[in-house]
């Protein structure tokens, strides 16, 4: 190979070389723009919860009784509501609908909330550290009313509207 | 309730063939321009080289789509990348060091693999911390057991087995890592917090810093035992930078400062080969035929390279010793200018980028310190020798990661990287919690915090 040949391959090598580290910046990217542009899908590092959807039952549709849980500890998170559906599991699991993955002494799958004619039940799952409502054990499934306050690990829950 | 379901990501494992597929390239096309620039011909083997090089990559590549299916896209090809450009010069300086270079990668490659099947969860390796702390401290004295270790230019580093020379303190530095994420994540906690109440002040425990005092002192061992500057370094900024990363509390990296200083005054006092690369590094032109030479003859030769390099294979660059080890970086600025050797550090730039999102995207602490441990093992080796070789501090013998030739290096590395791509596979994999199994509490491991309650993970 003429000589002139092999300086221009040279720099052709040197700008694949780079262009090469921009396929991998673009790797990164689109990868770090991925999640917003596609499905919602839930954040378990920041905590976010997305609400469930309203379930558009026909003869459930009075809604008269939403309840909302409030966080009232810890001081991290006071205030932060979800609202309930008809089922909720509280736990450390990304996937329970009150995921609470900073309280380790929360289990992964640690509590359920349902609704059994118009009333919200709390039933512990056979978590490692218990689940009280109003500092009594919950051992087997209790109805909550508004104000009931409810402990998970070092997490307490508010019941409000 | 919204499930999580496990996200696969197949599109990752395709940008990684894509890029290894141009590492593939890149290699080739550098390894005929090495061959034309130094023989003026095309190299004779370009079939079978290119065949082996994809062979190579595309069984790790098969490897991690098999058993790290969501594994980060960028790592492998970038050490494919950095491996190919380190090979060619390796062969366009030593042919003999190049075959064995070829076999280490070979060998690397297949222990890339093995690491992937033997460690299927990344988290599992916190269980064995122990052994590793072991296995770390063992591999690091073996060198001075006499008849095993070798000492080779005044350090000892080396042990022979047979007609195989490895370097154990290459394996040592991963399971050290693996040590110290495990025991930091454990007591993270304590060391943020000031405990102890002395008059008006509060201060850390000092009860709680022994295991940093411990490394130190280790590290100063090796250093005195093994006249190796490079390596007690390494250990001694891992640890301090995963301390600092844990608790996040700045104390520590002045505490580390302090205490490098003092380790290096202590040093110079005591070791010879530590005062010659001081002067070595101060002074060069005095001694230039002596300790001076290698450094000043590295400068020369990326001097020459200017901004575009002499061409590949062109330069004379091979008479700078060490030059397919310690100063393969100054071969490559000479053969490939400021552009080739910039490209080496936007290389290791991009692979401890990914290694800290890495770190930044698990949720677990041991996997993150992991993470973030593996990364900082890779940037700091990579910091050390440029840093030597350009003059920016003491020259101190350690490889360029994945380019430098050396086996035991190669191999460590590839360990590296599987147990990084493990990692990342894990925490793009939820656990998929299947809806009808509310109920089962998932009660893995119990890391230990002595509290009230007991911890549930």
């Amino acid at each position: 190979m003429p000589e002139p040949l092999v300086k221009f391959l040279t720099y052709v090598f040197l700008a694949l070389l780079y262009l090469f580290f921009l396929r991998v910046l673009r790797a990164v990217w689109i990868e770090l723009r991925e999640p917003r542009a596609t499905a919602p899908i839930p954040d378990a590092t920041a905590g976010a919860y997305m609400p469930p959807p309203e379930p558009q039952r026909p003869g459930n549709s009075r809604r008269k009784k939403s309840e909302r849980l409030r966080i009232v500890e810890p001081a991290a998170r006071r205030g932060q509501n979800f609202d309930l559906g008809d089922e909720l599991t509280v736990g450390r699991a990304p996937s329970c609908g009150i995921s609470l993955p900073d309280d380790t002494f929360v289990s992964q799958i640690h509590a359920r909330l349902f609704r059994r004619d118009q009333d919200l039940w709390i039933e512990d799952l056979g978590s490692t550290n218990g689940t009280f409502l109003n500092e009594h054990k919950v051992s087997a499934p209790a109805v909550m009313h508004r104000g009931d306050r409810l402990k998970v690990g070092r997490t307490v829950l508010e019941v409000t509207r | 309730m919204s499930a999580v379901l496990p996200r696969r990501r197949p599109a990752r494992r395709r940008t990684e063939l894509g890029l290894l597929i141009l590492a593939v390239i890149l290699t080739g096309g550098l390894y005929v321009l090495a061959a034309e620039g130094k023989a003026g011909s095309l190299p004779a083997n370009i079939g079978p080289f290119l065949a082996v090089i994809f062979a190579l990559l595309l069984i790790a590549h098969l490897a991690v789509r098999r058993l790290a299916r969501n594994a980060d896209p960028v790592l492998l090809p970038m050490a494919g990348v950095l491996n190919g450009i380190g090979y060619v010069f390796i062969a366009r300086l030593s042919p003999t060091q190049a075959r064995y270079q070829a076999a280490w990668t070979a060998i690397g490659v297949l222990v890339f693999v093995a690491t992937l099947l033997l460690v299927r969860r990344a988290r599992d390796l916190e269980r064995y911390r122990y052994t590793f702390a072991f296995l770390g401290i063992g591999l690091l004295i073996l060198p001075l057991v006499p008849h095993i270790g070798e000492n080779i230019n005044g350090a000892r580093l080396w042990i022979h087995l047979g007609p195989l020379n490895f370097q154990p303190g290459e394996i040592a530095k991963l399971a050290l890592a693996v040590f110290f994420a495990s025991v930091l994540v454990e007591r993270a906690d304590l060391l943020s917090q000031p405990t102890l109440r002395i008059g008006r002040f509060i201060f850390i425990d000092p009860r709680y810093l022994a295991p940093i005092l411990m490394a130190w002192g280790v590290s100063l061992l090796i250093f005195l035992a093994e006249n190796d500057l490079g390596s007690s370094f390494l250990f001694f900024a891992l640890f301090i930078g995963m301390l600092w990363i844990a608790t996040g509390r700045t104390l520590y990296l002045g505490l580390g400062a302090g205490l490098f200083v003092a380790g290096s005054i202590f040093a110079l006092k005591a070791i010879g080969h530590a005062q010659s690369r001081i002067q070595a590094w101060l002074n060069p032109w005095a001694h230039a035929e002596t300790t001076g030479y290698q450094s000043i003859q590295g400068w020369f030769a990326i001097a020459a390279g200017k901004v575009f390099g002499e061409g590949p294979g062109q330069s004379s660059a091979g008479h700078i010793p060490e030059a397919s080890t310690d100063y393969i970086f100054a071969v490559i600025a000479n053969e490939l200018g400021l552009l080739g050797a910039t490209a080496v550090l936007v290389a290791f730039l991009l692979m401890v980028g990914s290694g800290l999102r890495i770190a930044l995207r698990a949720q677990r602490d041991f996997e993150k310190l992991l993470a973030a441990g593996l990364s900082l093992i890779l940037g700091v080796q990579a910091f050390v020798i440029v840093g030597g070789v350009i003059r920016l501090i003491p020259l101190t013998g350690i490889t360029l990661p994945f380019v430098s030739y050396g086996g035991s290096s190669l191999v460590a590395n590839y360990i590296l990287l599987a147990i990084l791509l493990r990692t990342s596979h894990d925490i793009e994999t939820p656990q998929a919690i299947p809806p009808g199994a509310a109920g089962i509490v998932i009660d893995t491991t119990l890391t230990g915090i002595s509290g009230i309650q007991r911890e549930s993970a």
